[in-house]
């Protein structure tokens, strides 16, 4: 920060960041008070119009590269939602397989690394487009209308998806709605405000991408305010190194970091490292919480996998649940309803069963997941005693006295599958209260909130 | 309507008149088509909200759609210029360029972090709520961040001489 250069004076290069006319303007504009707040709009005769964001930056190839890519990410993050929104609310048209064990566990660590990453990048995206937020007037044709009224779906349900979503996996609830429900229909409504815009951009969008770098030419991005920000652009006579010819960056000539070059500063593609940088950056510290080898550098995820009772972090402990008293009580019974024979078994009894082992992960719908050993009975042999007719569904309940996620459900492939267990123990130790003691259910690709703890009833469907 | 417009007409605006032309062409049927399926879809989504009304609290669900777009366009989008303004002011020279890398990745991780630094979602009765010491382990991030930024100047500057 000492290294102040011998650069165009500090006006100078302030006025390359608003436009260098700035200076000379605003006495005049502070006459009345309407004229000057409609000098900080995009106003051909305004500070703040298009031709003023003089940073190359704001460029419609950037901003098409960050949107390709939010597009792409957002894309990712929908199709993986709509698989564990189809998981946690079973459709009678798809039956979920029981198969691949991992599926579920990759699919949402996908969905919450590709939300976390889309954080700069979102902000990035934001950042370049921005003026255009300010642009006066707002519109001025019915396609303009139209396209200005869908931004706020797409702003703002953007940054809802976004926020929403890194404050569910930090549990943090600074609001009343229900995260799922509201996180859920709020995609519907982002992912249709992208496809709008996706059309919208379509054809800048394709052009900018498939044609050489160059200097961004606002009236290509939007001829209306472009237009006159372009004529008028010569006539900004600011220091020669904000001159338009000095901006033409070769598409190869990525400057080094540190580097200095025509103009000092970020170039678009050191802007958009950048961007990728920072989203690479979180995606380290967080990553860890599902993928094992970087769990050392998972410094800001919300969860240890390898911190927690028996060594495995749980979402909602027994307390909290309130059923440590339940859990414990001697009068504990496994009630099997529904099939031929009412079955009602002892804790001891359930011990005495023919033990099976499975290497199952643990996937939390918050992104987090582990792989244990967990033993105990099948449930398709408890089916059997209880002589539940084949291809039946089951319901599964928990002591829990209430709770959204009390009970679930497993399709007949699924509580058939020879992994599907009404788990005992957890790496050969008897499950600690927390993870579902006296009996737990875990089965393959499934989500964690739906591997039903402390187990009391399953009900033949 | 046609993608295909002419490539060689950029860069040079001589009048208004090609853009308008390019424009007109560029809103035709897909952009209708698109508009049309994406409010389709939004429809969905805004149908989902209301009838799951219960759980989805429209109202205070449109204040935060609504307060996280103004709060980003009024608040932090400007701050954000400001900041950008003092660095380009403060900042000049090779160094410009790697503190305006340290500073987004900073401000980024930062902003991502805070949560669980602040630990807002901090259960209780649960231990593996929030396990680390979250405000040194941002800074830890944050040192490296700019231990890197730093290196990457060194390299730079020993590669030039």
């Amino acid at each position: 920060m000492t290294d102040v250069p011998a650069g165009p004076p500090v006006t100078g290069r302030l006025a390359s960041r608003l436009g260098s006319r700035l200076d000379g303007h605003v006495p005049k504009r502070l006459a009345g008070p309407v004229d000057w707040a409609l000098s900080w709009t995009t106003d051909p005769d305004g500070p703040l119009r298009q031709g003023r964001y003089r940073s190359p930056l704001r460029d419609e190839r950037v901003a098409a590269v960050l949107g390709a890519t939010l597009g792409l990410l957002f894309s990712i993050c929908f199709v993986t939602g709509l698989w564990s929104h189809l998981q946690q609310h079973p459709q009678a048209w798809l039956s979920i397989p029981s198969r691949p064990a991992g599926l579920y566990r990759v699919s949402q660590g996908i969905h919450v690394v590709s939300g976390i990453a889309s954080v700069p990048v979102l902000l990035a995206k934001l950042w370049t487009v921005w003026p255009r937020f300010v642009a006066f007037p707002p519109f001025r044709t019915a396609a303009q209308l139209v396209e200005r009224i869908g931004l706020l779906p797409l702003v703002g349900g953007g940054i809802f998806m976004v926020f929403s979503g890194v404050a569910n996996i930090d549990q943090w609830y600074p609001w009343h709605f229900s995260f799922t429900a509201s996180h859920f229909w709020m995609a519907w409504v982002t992912m249709g405000a992208l496809v709008a815009h996706v059309g919208a951009k379509w054809v800048i969008t394709r052009r900018t991408l498939t044609r050489p770098s160059r200097r961004p030419v606002f009236a290509d991005a939007d001829p209306v305010l472009g237009a006159s920000a372009e004529a008028d652009a010569p006539a900004a006579d600011g220091p020669a190194a904000d001159a338009p010819a000095a901006d033409l960056e070769p598409e190869g000539a990525l400057e080094p970091v540190g580097a200095t070059s025509s103009r000092s500063g970020l170039s678009r593609r050191g802007f958009l490292l950048t961007v990728a940088g920072a989203s690479g950056v979180l995606t380290v510290v967080t990553v860890g919480q599902t993928l094992g080898p970087l769990r050392p550098l998972a410094l800001l995820a919300p969860r240890d996998p390898a911190i927690g009772p028996q060594g495995y972090p749980v979402n909602r402990g027994a307390a909290n649940a309130g059923v440590l008293d339940l859990a414990a009580s001697p009068d504990y019974r496994l009630v099997i309803e529904g099939g031929a024979v009412p079955v009602s078994l002892t804790l001891a009894d359930l011990l005495a069963f023919d033990a099976h082992d499975a290497r199952l992960p643990i996937a939390c719908v918050e992104g987090w997941s582990y792989s244990a050993r967990w033993s105990g009975v099948r449930l398709r042999d408890l089916l059997a005693l209880a002589g539940a007719p084949p291809g039946a569904d089951v319901r599964i309940e928990s002591l829990e006295p209430a709770g959204a996620y009390r009970t679930s459900t497993l399709n007949s492939g699924q509580a058939g599958d020879r992994d599907t267990l009404l788990a005992t123990h957890l790496d050969g130790q008897p499950l600690d209260p927390d993870h579902g003691f006296p009996c737990r259910l875990i089965a393959p690709n499934r989500p964690g909130v739906l591997q039903t703890k402390w187990v009391n009833r399953v009900v033949v469907t | 309507m046609s993608d295909q417009q002419a490539p060689e007409q950029h860069g040079v605006v001589a009048d208004g008149a090609g853009d308008v032309a390019a424009h007109s062409q560029a809103v035709g049927a897909r952009f209708w088509v698109a508009t049309a399926v994406g409010w389709i879809v939004i429809a969905i989504g805004l149908r989902g909200i209301v009838q799951h009304r219960i759980d989805t609290r429209p109202g205070e669900l449109a204040r935060f759609v609504i307060g996280g777009a103004l709060i980003h366009d009024l608040i932090l989008a400007p701050l954000v210029l400001l900041v950008g303004l003092a660095v380009a002011r403060l900042v000049g020279g090779r160094l410009r360029t790697p503190v305006q890398v340290g500073a987004v990745i900073s401000a980024t991780v930062a902003l991502f972090a805070y949560p669980v630094v602040r630990a807002f979602g901090l259960a209780t009765n649960n231990p593996t709520s929030l396990p680390h010491d979250y405000a040194t382990n941002l800074a830890i991030v944050l040192v490296a961040v700019w231990l890197a930024v730093g290196v990457s100047v060194i390299v730079t500057r020993i590669r030039r001489t």
